[in-house]
């Protein structure tokens, strides 16, 4: 049956999507430097950012902490998660087909999970930290993802500094530019290599703990953000950050205007039909010009 | 092939021929369930083994073909045989439709776009619900005789390894090598790439959507979630990768080892099984990228067309 | 490729063996099997996603089997279940089903848990003539298919929303927006509420399913919160149905009633919303201090015996076979015609309520009960005669409470 869909909805719509948008945007940033740096699909980071989840979760429920706080012990936990997964595990499979890569990190992403669950049950769990909304007029702006969303700007905008200013970020960006050349300039790749796959599990790791202050934390909760960080790369093209951070917000957008102008269902099915466009039309993504 | 190898081939059909009389439903329930998993494998291979372009949404076929197999019978009253028979025109004809844009894609992408078509599919199946059930799913009448069923699979499985071999003796099958190797050499040489990538994906649709048809009947409810799961195709691509990729043994020997791995492990680690199944699939990959063949190949100087 | 293949060999044969330790292994424990007990065989959803519940329902029937044998057994024999895990999936339920009747033998089969898996699993037992009393399944459709040997013992899902409809009825309330997830028991749950409320004479003014696994209730809520209905009805399971409340909250939306299908029932639900929880109606097959013969006992029993809470699924599954015990005692045989005649038959409560069935095996007897969040507890609202306490009436607004 269907609906008046009013200004007030529509504008509200929005600015859940635009919320909603800014965490895929930092989850998705993550990916991207991945991605970027060793053209590794990594299907793992849905299991990563459970555990930053997780982190936030404990220190939380044992210690009491802030989990906004928390954030800067998830971020360099999960930082050293990824580091030693690059170390072990993915740097085998770098130069290999993408087969390869895809099927470990599958691999990973299913025994971490499982892990989680024989260590801490399949229970839902959850911060109760922030709940309830600002009203602005007929616009409701839930704390719990306002707050959230403001952090996720301000994590990704450090990491943008990171990349911009710092020689290291340059180093990253040579790096997944043209990873011949970098080494040939004297970078020192598998460096990058390492860098890159922790920042980008400590960006899942702090999207984590951000989720952590919204939705039920479970062992299987990453799953769905993989796919959206997919898509989120694919949107602002990949290796693009700049890219990645407009890709999530606009996807956050797409979803939430066509959840609300059609289904959940549909909502979905636009998602790729939009992915399948970009990848044909535009491969290097919606973004004109690169990182 | 020698005639000792028609031999012994002819002499293991025979025996699984006759081996539902002789041994209870479990073992026959047992191996309908690894007839399909060869079957699926198998079709993996033809795309993925061969070619190299990874199909990481095949259960999509799958899925579509159970669909279809469902709709025919309990809307249309067609009898179980013919229904599944019919899940390959739909798999293919989606092949088709989704093969032609996205096999133009590279490497990673047209993994993430196949991943992507199988979240559609299902999304829409269950939008649909007039006609499909939506969520709830379809249920069909119960089968009174599951025998049929272990034909009609095992059947389907020795198919697609009869396919596989008169592809790879093939010259069809060699350009197909030639692509995964390098395409761009391969289209240098005047192979059309495009056409031969569409012909392989379409004959890699086929069959699961004839062992999804089947599978609607024996397991008689289907719904979306349980029917398009990334697993499924995850499970396809390891067996195959276990037995050894490109090869025409390789789908069948992974298949038959992981599901009677599977079915032993399981009641013995409960707990720990899926973290099991996750390590072994970092071991495959690690350990053992080509596979067992692919290892005795390279070992013995085994024939390719093994 | 000099040295490398040795070690890829070397690799392959270390996997190959530690596969064939497995199966030799396995052969060693097959066919030691003493015939004495009546064997009694189902698959229980141990791990997956239905496995917490799957685990209450095993603990139901392993309490049943210790009571019934403490009381001398069935017909002379003791009984004893064989169960094995089905890990959520409906394919996998049909081989253990074979196996359980065609390789161990048993003598006697009960259902798994969820209306999926049992769905499936009856196939088998309907086939090889088996009785199967389905203790946790709640979909009518599966009692559609003219089966003969399959029996209900929990309240459909088209009925997990009539007190809240009847309540709500009663107030004079006359729109209900209904939100489901797209699944086989949601769905049946969300379509009942919504003929129960039109012919209450209420207004179905939105109808929309989710799918599972769905987090972000926004668009939905939006929605709801433009129609503003009296009643919100969401045929939840748990995470979905904690989700959509916080949510309501964080959007602001009020209805004077708000109630989900499954979650909030189960103590986690307060412990995870806090005073979010607040006023939330929920539905369940049973409640801890419900006045039923044998339930406080039941409770204590249980705890004694296992040593933690658990939710309706462990007293259902309980029930069931104490169910199934009865009608094999009356029957005074096992055969599977003669049990059958009398399960159409019987009439009884035990801990868990009411049991009887239509001539399709269909449970007519077994009442829902509602819920409300009071102060952090779960008060039995509705139906009156197994009520605690009285509803509190209307759901104040999010920004009129503390």
């Amino acid at each position: 049956m269907p609906i008046q869909i009013t200004g007030a909805m529509m504008l509200q719509g929005v600015v859940s999507g635009l919320l909603a948008g800014g965490l895929y945007a930092m989850v998705a940033l993550g990916l991207s430097l991945i991605f970027g740096v060793m053209r590794v699909i990594n299907i793992a980071h849905g299991a990563l950012l459970m555990l930053g989840a997780y982190t936030t979760y404990w220190l939380f429920a044992l210690y009491g902490m802030n989990p906004f706080l928390s954030l800067l012990i998830s971020f360099p936990l999960l930082f050293g998660v990824g580091v030693l997964l690059q170390r072990w595990f993915v740097h085998r499979v770098v130069n290999a087909p993408e087969l390869s890569s895809l099927l470990l990190t599958f691999g990973i992403s299913i025994f971490i999970p499982n892990l989680a669950m024989l260590a801490w049950t399949a229970d839902y769990r959850s911060v109760e930290f922030l709940t309830g909304s600002f009203l602005l007029g007929p616009i409701a702006f839930s704390k719990p993802r306002l707050v959230t969303f403001l952090f996720a700007l301000g994590i990704a905008g450090l990491a943008f500094l990171f990349l911009l200013k710092t020689k290291l970020g340059k180093a990253i960006r040579a790096t997944s530019q043209h990873r011949e050349v970098a080494q040939v300039c004297g970078i020192n790749v598998r460096r990058i290599d390492l860098i890159a796959f922790g920042l980008g599990a400590g960006l899942a790791g702090a999207g984590g703990s951000l989720v952590s202050v919204m939705f039920s934390v479970f062992p299987e909760m990453g799953q769905i953000y993989v796919f959206k960080s997919f898509l989120v790369i694919v949107l602002g093209g990949a290796g693009n950050y700049p890219g990645a951070f407009f890709g999530g917000l606009l996807l956050g957008l797409v979803e939430g205007l066509a959840s609300l102008l059609l289904t959940a269902q549909l909502s979905e099915v636009i998602a790729y039909i939009l992915l399948v466009l970009v990848l044909l039309v535009r491969p290097t993504g919606l973004l004109r010009g690169r990182a | 092939m020698k005639p000792l190898t028609w031999g012994i081939g002819l002499l293991v059909l025979a025996a699984l021929a006759i081996m539902p009389f002789f041994v209870t439903s479990y073992i026959v329930s047992f191996t309908i369930q690894t007839f399909m998993w060869v079957a699926l494998a198998g079709s993996w291979n033809l795309i993925s083994g061969f070619t190299g372009y990874v199909s990481f949404g095949h259960v999509a076929f799958f899925g579509t073909g159970a669909y279809t197999g469902a709709l025919l019978i309990s809307k249309a009253g067609w009898p179980w045989l013919p229904a599944g028979l019919a899940g390959s025109v739909t798999a293919a004809a989606l092949a088709l439709l989704i093969g032609y844009p996205c096999l133009r894609l590279k490497g990673p992408y047209f993994a993430i776009a196949m991943l992507g078509l199988n979240e559609v599919v299902r999304a829409l199946i269950s939008y649909f619900e007039d006609f499909t059930g939506g969520g709830s799913g379809i249920s069909l009448p119960p089968i009174l005789s599951i025998e049929p069923v272990y034909y009609a699979m095992g059947l389907s499985a020795v198919s697609v390894t009869l396919l596989t071999y008169v592809i790879i003796t093939s010259q069809f099958g060699l350009r197909l090598l030639s692509i995964r190797e390098d395409e761009i050499a391969a289209e240098a040489m005047g192979i059309n790439t495009a056409r031969l990538k569409l012909y392989a994906f379409l004959l890699s649709a086929v069959f699961p959507g004839i062992v999804g048809g089947f599978y609607a009947w024996y397991a008689s409810h289907i719904e979306p979630l349980g029917t398009f799961p990334l697993l499924t195709t995850i499970t396809m691509i390891i067996m195959c990768l276990f037995g050894g990729k490109g090869t025409v043994w390789g789908p069948v020997l992974g298949a038959v080892l992981l599901s009677v791995f599977q079915e032993l492990v399981w009641a013995r680690f409960l707990f720990v099984h899926q973290a099991l199944f996750g390590a072994l699939i970092v071991a495959v990959v690690l350990l053992l990228p080509k596979g067992i063949l692919g290892v005795l190949q390279e070992r013995y100087r085994l024939p390719r067309a093994i | 490729m000099g040295p490398c293949w040795k070690v890829r060999v070397r690799e392959l044969l270390a996997l190959l063996t530690a596969l064939a330790v497995v199966l030799i292994g396995q052969a060693g424990t097959v066919g030691a099997q003493a015939g004495k007990p009546i064997l009694i065989g189902a698959s229980i959803s141990m791990t997956g996603t239905y496995a917490k519940l799957g685990n209450y329902t095993r603990d139901g029937y392993l309490l049943c089997a210790k009571e019934v044998n403490d009381q001398g057994g069935l017909l002379g024999r003791k009984i004893e279940f064989v169960i094995y895990d089905d890990r959520s999936d409906p394919p996998t339920a049909i081989k253990l089903y074979e196996k359980l009747i065609t390789e161990d033998k048993v003598e006697l089969v009960m259902g798994p848990y969820s209306s999926p898996i049992t769905n499936a699993a009856s196939t088998v037992s309907e086939k090889h003539r088996k009785i199967m009393v389905a203790s946790l399944a709640a979909t009518t459709s599966i009692w559609e298919r003219g089966y003969k040997y399959l029996f209900m013992t929990i309240s459909p899902a088209e009925v997990y929303m009539e007190g809240l409809i009847e309540l709500a009825a009663e107030r004079g309330l006359k729109t209900v927006a209904i939100i489901n997830e797209d699944t086989l028991f949601s769905k049946a749950a969300a379509k009942g509420a919504a003929d129960l409320a039109r012919k209450k004479g209420m207004r179905v003014v939105l109808h929309e399913a989710y799918p599972k696994g769905t987090t972000d209730f926004s668009a939905l809520l939006i929605k709801m919160k433009a129609l503003n209905p009296d009643v919100i009805v969401a045929g939840s399971y748990f995470d979905d149905a904690v989700a959509t409340t916080r949510q309501m909250k964080e959007l602001d939306v009020n209805p004077k009633m708000f109630g989900v299908t499954v979650g909030g029932d189960v103590p986690d639900f307060g412990k995870q919303l806090g005073k979010t929880a607040e006023y939330v109606y929920g539905s369940t097959q049973w409640a801890d201090n419900i006045p039923y013969p044998g339930a406080k006992e039941f409770v204590q029993n249980y705890k004694k015996m296992f040593n933690r809470e658990f939710s309706y699924h462990a007293p259902a599954a309980y029930g069931a076979c104490q169910v199934f015990a009865e009608a094999i005692r009356r029957a005074n045989s096992l055969d599977p015609d003669k049990i059958r005649e009398q399960l159409l038959r019987l009439k009884m409560t035990t801990a868990f309520g009411d049991y009887q069935v239509d001539a399709r095996g269909f449970q007519i007897a077994h009442k829902m009960v509602l819920l409300q969040w009071q102060e952090g507890k779960r008060v039995t609202v509705w139906p009156p005669q197994l009520s605690d306490g009285k509803s509190i009436y209307p759901t104040p607004p999010w920004n009129q409470r503390r």
